[in-house]
């Protein structure tokens, strides 16, 4: 019935193979692969600076790698480029930030997620079809924020910003959502709340999330896989099934210590 | 101060001092002067009542002017300062535009008002064009810097999912910049009116015309009631501006 979320096929959606990549000032990648299951959660953690936003940006076609290779689906990710623009239109991103629009209203803001579909005419004159104001109803409702569509993005707590910026990803029906620290700065409650919000939209749609973390005990709660980036590589991979923690790199159990030492910021 | 502070202080009184006595400019010619100020203020207590109806129907004019002439010239400078700013359009695009800006604004609004009393004739319409051209050249830049400056994380966002240029700025850029539009509108409102009433100096219109005429017949008198509504119209417009502006400008926002 979901147009948008139809999975893209393949068992691993996401694939970086040997990837080297430059973003800002010094936040690079030196040769980092990753192959990512389709509906699963997966997180990245590491200390400000490691390269873990780099790493997210390669993955919708924001930043091009200088070595190596990204796939996506079948696609080799390119913001810019039409080839991509289909499968782009699938993929949430929500930045550290958030990327709100503070001066509009929470409804418009869900509202921009569904911007990529809709025709550049109709969505010039600033109007959106009743459909999708009606889903973007639907939507906040889901995430908690039933009825607050008129309120303005600048008036919202913290907590409340992320549902919005969730909502506003859901709007895609995307396949895979990017996201970057956005519990960080929340209180574990909040935390929590918003990361159960991610678990059940993976629940009902099989989306595939993409998370970075700053808290380690988040990431370990939530994702099945964990991958800690340390002066932009991937130094750790582990797999979290329930209380047991596999080191894929090593086969070594005690791993939690070691993740955490890896993301500590010094 | 520094011995370098005492020197550069010292060059510049010195080239002060020589600018003035190449120019004449005594002050002892300004002190000596002050008696023909308390002759012309003796004049101009000596008000005549029976012109203020004419003041304020020329006021009413010189407010239409600057009414027409920022409306008009928002309206054109909102699509310019989208083309001129440089994290919106290309530097093909913005670099002609920004060129074009600056160009314009390098005329006060009196020298165009000359230009168009050539080309359309003498009154108010010369001082409208005059006014809006004035206008363009400066809500254009104010603009495209307030849209240069803002935060860059939405309009990231909004691209990284596969939306438009075109819906980038309809739901991005708009919605973001349009907060400072008002103050903007305001304050051009208020700055044109005060303009406009010296743009009948050069016969564009307005009651600036009526007070240059007075004073060239030295009528003080009858030029100071055009000249206190005028200063009446100033205070009254921006006492009313900072009413509207503490009530509708959006407060800044800060965090994620």
């Amino acid at each position: 019935m979901d147009e948008g979320a139809r999975p893209i096929g393949l068992r691993r959606i996401i694939q970086m193979n040997d990837v080297w990549a430059t973003y800002g000032s010094g936040h690079a990648l030196r040769g980092v692969s990753a192959s990512i299951e389709s509906g699963s959660n997966y997180a990245i953690v590491g200390r400000s600076g490691s390269g873990k936003s780099t790493l997210l940006r390669l993955m919708n076609g924001m930043l091009a790698p200088e070595r190596g290779a990204v796939r996506v689906g079948y696609d080799v990710p390119d913001a810019r480029g039409r080839r991509f623009r289909r499968t782009l239109r699938t993929i949430g991103y929500i930045p550290q930030n958030l990327g709100l629009v503070k001066n509009t209203t929470v409804l418009r803001n869900v509202l921009l997620g569904a911007l990529p579909r809709l025709g550049a005419v109709q969505s010039a004159l600033g109007r959106f079809p009743e459909g999708e104001v009606a889903e973007a109803e639907r939507v906040l409702a889901s995430v908690g924020l039933g009825g607050m569509g008129h309120r303005k993005a600048h008036a919202l707590s913290g907590g409340e910003r992320r549902r919005v910026a969730i909502a506003r990803a859901l709007m895609q029906h995307p396949t895979i959502l990017l996201a970057d620290e956005i519990v960080s700065e929340l209180d574990p409650g909040t935390a929590r709340e918003i990361m159960g919000l991610v678990s059940e939209a993976q629940r009902r749609t099989g989306l595939t999330a993409v998370m970075v973390h700053h808290d380690v005990s988040l990431a370990l709660e939530y994702a099945s896989r964990v991958a800690v980036i340390s002066e932009g590589k991937k130094v750790l991979e582990i797999g979290v099934d329930g209380d047991s923690i596999t080191d894929f790199q090593t086969g070594s159990q005690s791993t939690r210590e070691a993740v955490e030492a890896y993301s500590r910021d010094a | 101060m520094t011995p370098s502070g005492n020197l550069v202080a010292g060059i510049i009184v010195a080239l002060v001092v020589a600018a003035s006595v190449n120019l004449g400019a005594n002050p002892g010619l300004f002190i000596g002067g002050l008696p023909n100020l308390w002759i012309v203020a003796e004049e101009m207590i000596q008000v005549d009542p029976g012109l203020v109806p004419d003041a304020l129907l020329a006021m009413a004019e010189t407010i239409q002017m600057a009414f027409v002439g920022t409306m008009v010239g928002v309206a054109i400078a909102l699509p310019m300062s989208l083309l001129a700013a440089r994290n919106i359009a290309p530097a093909y695009v913005h670099a002609p535009v920004r060129a074009l800006l600056a160009a314009v604004r390098t005329f006060p609004s009196i020298l165009w008002a000359i230009l168009f009393v050539i080309m359309v004739g003498i009154g108010p319409f010369a001082g409208i064009l005059a006014i809006i051209m004035y206008t363009v050249g400066f809500v254009a830049k104010l603009q495209y810097e307030v849209i240069e400056a803002i935060d860059p994380e939405p309009m990231d966002a909004v691209l990284a999912i596969g939306a438009s240029r075109l819906q980038l700025v309809r739901h991005v850029v708009i919605p973001e910049s349009a907060s400072h539009l008002l103050g903007q509108l305001l304050y051009m409102l208020d700055y044109n009116i005060r303009q406009t009433s010296i743009l009948g100096l050069v016969g564009a219109g307005g009651i600036g015309f009526y007070v240059i005429t007075y004073l060239q017949f030295f009528e003080y008198g009858k030029a100071a009631v055009f000249m206190l509504v005028v200063l009446a119209s100033v205070l009254a417009i921006d006492w009313a501006s900072t009413r509207i502006r503490d009530r509708y400008i959006v407060r800044p926002y800060s965090g994620p």
